[in-house]
C-alpha cells in the first residue's frame, strides 16, 4: 500500500493564471466605476460640481453616514444587519450635548459618556444576538425604537444649542490650496483606513469574514465565534458614537431628529459598496465608495435643481440595483 | 465488559501479528486510541450502550453501521463533540476526557466534518490556516498583529504538494474549486494540524466517481504520512478500497472488527444489518 503515488488529478480543470488571481473581482471594481460615471455625468451637468469646494462639501456631507457605515459593514460582513445605527447615533449626540450644556460636564467627559451610551447599545444588540440567538434584524428593530424613544424623552424633543467649542471642533476646516477641508472628513478617512487594515491584515479581521462565510465551520476550527460577533456589535456601537460627534460638529447642535436618513443610507452605502448582505464578502473601502455614491447623487441632483424627493427615489433604485447585482453575480459564479 | 470478543486489545496482543504482512506488522500493533464501555443516552434513547473502540497507529479504520447503530455518537465522543455518560477513552496510553472539539484538537485529533468544513469565499491558504494564523515576526506581528500571508501561502503550497493535491494557486477562493478539491482542502487542513488522528465523516459522500477516488487517494497519503485515520462511510466499495480494518457498529456497541481482505462486502453488510450474528462470523474474517 502507499506505493500508488500518482498525482491527484483535479476533477475538473480550473484555468489558473497568476495575475488574473490578483485582480480584484468585478464586485469590488463595480462601485468605483459607478462612482466615476456619476462624477462624469454631474460634471457635464453642472460647472460647479468638480470644484474643490464642492467636492470637499460632498466629503463633509458623507462623513457622518460614512462612519456609521463602517460599523454597519462589520455587522453585515458577519451576515447580520443593524437597523438601529442612525437612532443610536442620534442618542449619542443628545447625550454628549445635553451633558456638556445642562450638566456643564467637561466636553471630554461628555463625549466619553456619549460614546459609552452608543457602545452600550452595541453591547446590548450583540448580547441579544449571541446569547439569546435572536435574529439581528429583529433585535435591532427593537433597539431602533428604544433608542429613538430615549432620544425624544431625554431631549424633550428639543434641539440642544449653545455647545462648547470642543464639541464642534471636528467641523472646523483647514485650507489646502484654497480648498477648505473639514477635520471630520480626515477622521472618517483615517477610520476607514484603520478598519481596512484590521480586516485585511489581522487574524481578528479575517475571523469576521470567516464567521460571515460559515459560522459553524469557523466555530469547529476553534475560533470563538460568539466573541467575534459580540466584538463586532460593540465596535459598531463605538463607531456610531464617533458619528454622533461628527454629526454634532457638522450641525453645531444636538438634534433629536438626527440619524433618520443616515439609518438607511448607511445600509445603502454598504450594499452599494459591494458588501454582500449574505455575509462574508466585501471590502470596507467599497463602503466608502458606496457612501460617496450616495453623497455624489444627493449633491449632483441638488446642483441640477432636482427636488430632494427625487434624490430619495434615486437612492432607492440604486440599492435595488446593487443587491440585484450581488445576487446575480453569485448565481453566475455557481 | 466485552473481554470475550476476540478483538479486545488483550486478545489482539495474545494472538500476535498477522503472518506475511510485511515488517511493519510483525511487531504487536501499537494501539493509538482506545475507548471502553462508552455509554451515551439522549433521554429515553440509548445511542451508545457500552461501545468499545480501538485505533492503531498508522492505519485507516473504517467505521460502518446502519442508521441508529451508534456510529455517529461514537465518532462524536471521540472528537469531543459529545461527552459520554460513562466509559473511558485513552489516547496514546493516557486517559483523556474531551469536553469540546477544541480540546480534542489540542490533543492532536482533527475532524473533517461533512459539508461544513470550509469558508467558501476565503482563499485556500486562509482556509488551511483558519484559527491558526501565522503572524509576522517583530513589530508588525506583535504590535500591529499583522498576518504573515506570504509564509502561509508558501506553507500551504508545500503542504498541498506533499499531499499531491493538484491545486496550484493558494490565493484562489475555495468556492471556485470543484467538490472533490474542496474536500481535499478540508482533509489537507486536518492532516496538516493533526498530531495523532484524523476523523473523516463521509468525506466521499456527494462526490462523483473520479472526485471520490481523488479523495480516497488523499486519505491513503495521510495514512502513509504516519497519521491514523478514522473513516466513517456508507460507501462499501470505498471502505473496502482504503480501509485496513472495519469497525462495525450495531445497537450502540461494537459488533465486530473485520478484515476487508478476507471478508466479502455482502457478509460485511450482513454483520452490519444483523443478518449475520457476530459469533457466526468465520474467525479468519475478523481483523486481528
Amino acid at each position: 500500500m502507499g506505493t500508488t503515488a500518482a498525482p491527484l488529478s483535479p476533477g475538473q480543470p480550473h484555468p489558473m493564471n497568476r495575475w488574473t488571481d490578483r485582480l480584484p473581482p468585478l464586485g469590488t471594481l463595480g462601485p468605483l466605476i459607478a462612482l466615476l460615471a456619476a462624477c462624469v455625468f454631474f460634471a457635464t451637468q453642472s460647472d460647479r460640481f468638480l470644484t474643490g469646494g464642492n467636492l470637499s462639501l460632498v466629503l463633509q456631507q458623507v462623513m457622518v453616514v460614512g462612519v456609521i457605515a463602517i460599523g454597519q459593514t462589520l455587522i453585515i460582513l458577519t451576515a447580520g444587519i443593524d437597523l438601529s445605527c442612525g437612532m443610536v447615533m442620534a442618542l449619542g449626540g443628545i447625550v454628549m450635548t445635553k451633558l456638556a450644556t445642562e450638566l456643564g460636564l467637561p466636553p471630554a467627559l461628555a463625549i466619553a459618556c456619549g460614546l459609552g451610551v452608543t457602545t452600550l447599545f452595541g453591547l446590548v444588540n450583540g448580547l441579544l444576538v449571541t446569547r439569546i440567538k435572536l435574529p439581528p434584524f429583529i433585535v435591532t428593530l427593537g433597539t431602533l425604537n428604544i433608542a429613538f424613544a430615549i432620544t425624544q424623552l431625554y431631549s424633550g424633543a428639543q434641539t440642544i444649542t449653545g455647545l462648547p467649542d470642543a464639541l464642534t471642533a471636528l467641523g472646523g476646516t483647514f485650507a489646502v490650496g484654497g480648498t477648505e477641508i473639514a477635520w471630520g472628513t480626515l477622521l472618517m478617512l483615517a477610520l476607514f483606513a484603520l478598519t481596512w487594515f484590521v480586516l485585511r491584515e489581522t487574524a481578528a479581521g479575517r475571523h469576521v469574514y470567516a464567521v460571515g462565510n460559515n459560522a459553524e465551520a469557523t466555530r469547529l476550527v476553534g475560533i470563538p465565534t460568539q466573541k467575534v460577533l459580540l466584538g463586532v456589535y460593540v465596535i459598531a456601537g463605538l463607531f456610531y458614537g464617533i458619528a454622533s460627534l461628527l454629526s454634532v460638529a457638522r450641525t453645531g447642535v444636538g438634534d433629536p431628529n438626527a440619524g433618520q436618513t443616515e439609518n438607511l443610507d448607511a445600509i445603502t452605502a454598504v450594499v452599494l459598496g459591494g458588501t454582500s448582505l449574505f455575509g462574508g464578502r466585501g471590502v470596507v473601502l467599497g463602503t466608502l465608495v458606496g457612501a460617496l455614491i450616495v453623497g455624489v447623487f444627493r449633491n449632483g441632483l441638488t446642483l441640477m435643481g432636482v427636488s430632494s424627493i427625487y434624490q430619495v427615489l434615486v437612492t432607492g433604485v440604486l440599492v435595488i440595483l446593487a443587491v440585484a447585482t450581488d445576487q446575480l453575480s453569485r448565481k453566475g459564479a455557481r | 465488559m466485552n473481554a470475550a470478543l476476540p478483538t479486545s486489545p488483550a486478545a489482539v496482543a495474545r494472538s500476535g501479528a498477522r503472518p506475511g504482512n510485511g515488517p511493519a506488522a510483525a511487531a504487536a500493533p501499537q494501539v493509538l486510541m482506545q475507548a471502553k464501555g462508552l455509554v451515551k443516552r439522549y433521554g429515553q434513547v440509548t445511542a451508545l450502550d457500552g461501545a468499545d473502540f480501538e485505533l492503531r497507529a498508522g492505519e485507516i479504520l473504517a467505521v460502518i453501521g446502519d442508521n441508529g447503530a451508534g456510529k455517529s455518537s461514537l465518532i462524536k465522543a471521540l472528537s469531543g463533540a459529545v461527552v459520554p455518560d460513562a466509559g473511558e477513552i485513552h489516547l496514546d496510553g493516557r486517559p483523556v476526557r474531551f469536553r469540546s472539539p477544541i480540546e480534542a484538537r489540542r490533543a492532536g485529533i482533527e475532524t473533517v466534518y461533512q459539508d461544513l468544513a470550509v469558508a467558501p469565499a476565503m482563499s485556500i491558504a486562509e482556509n488551511l490556516f483558519l484559527g491558526r494564523e501565522l503572524r509576522r515576526p517583530g513589530f508588525a506581528g506583535h504590535v500591529l498583529r499583522m498576518l504573515d500571508k506570504k509564509r502561509m501561502l508558501q506553507e500551504s503550497s508545500a503542504r498541498m504538494q506533499e499531499l499531491k493535491v493538484g491545486i496550484r494557486s493558494m490565493t484562489q477562493a475555495v468556492e471556485t474549486l470543484s467538490g472533490g478539491q474542496r474536500q481535499c482542502v478540508a482533509v489537507a487542513r486536518a492532516a496538516a494540524f493533526a498530531r495523532h488522528v484524523v476523523i473523516m465523516d463521509e468525506p466521499t459522500a456527494a462526490l462523483g466517481v473520479k472526485e471520490g477516488n481523488m479523495v480516497l487517494e488523499l486519505i491513503r497519503r495521510v495514512r502513509d504520512q504516519g497519521l491514523s485515520v478514522v473513516l466513517i462511510s456508507h460507501n462499501m466499495p470505498h471502505v473496502f478500497e482504503v480501509a485496513d480494518r472495519i469497525h462495525v457498529a450495531r445497537l450502540g456497541r461494537r459488533a465486530a472488527v473485520l478484515d476487508p481482505k478476507r471478508i466479502s462486502m455482502s457478509d460485511t453488510v450482513a454483520v452490519m444489518t444483523g443478518a449475520m450474528r457476530p459469533d457466526g462470523i468465520p474467525a479468519e474474517c475478523l481483523a486481528h
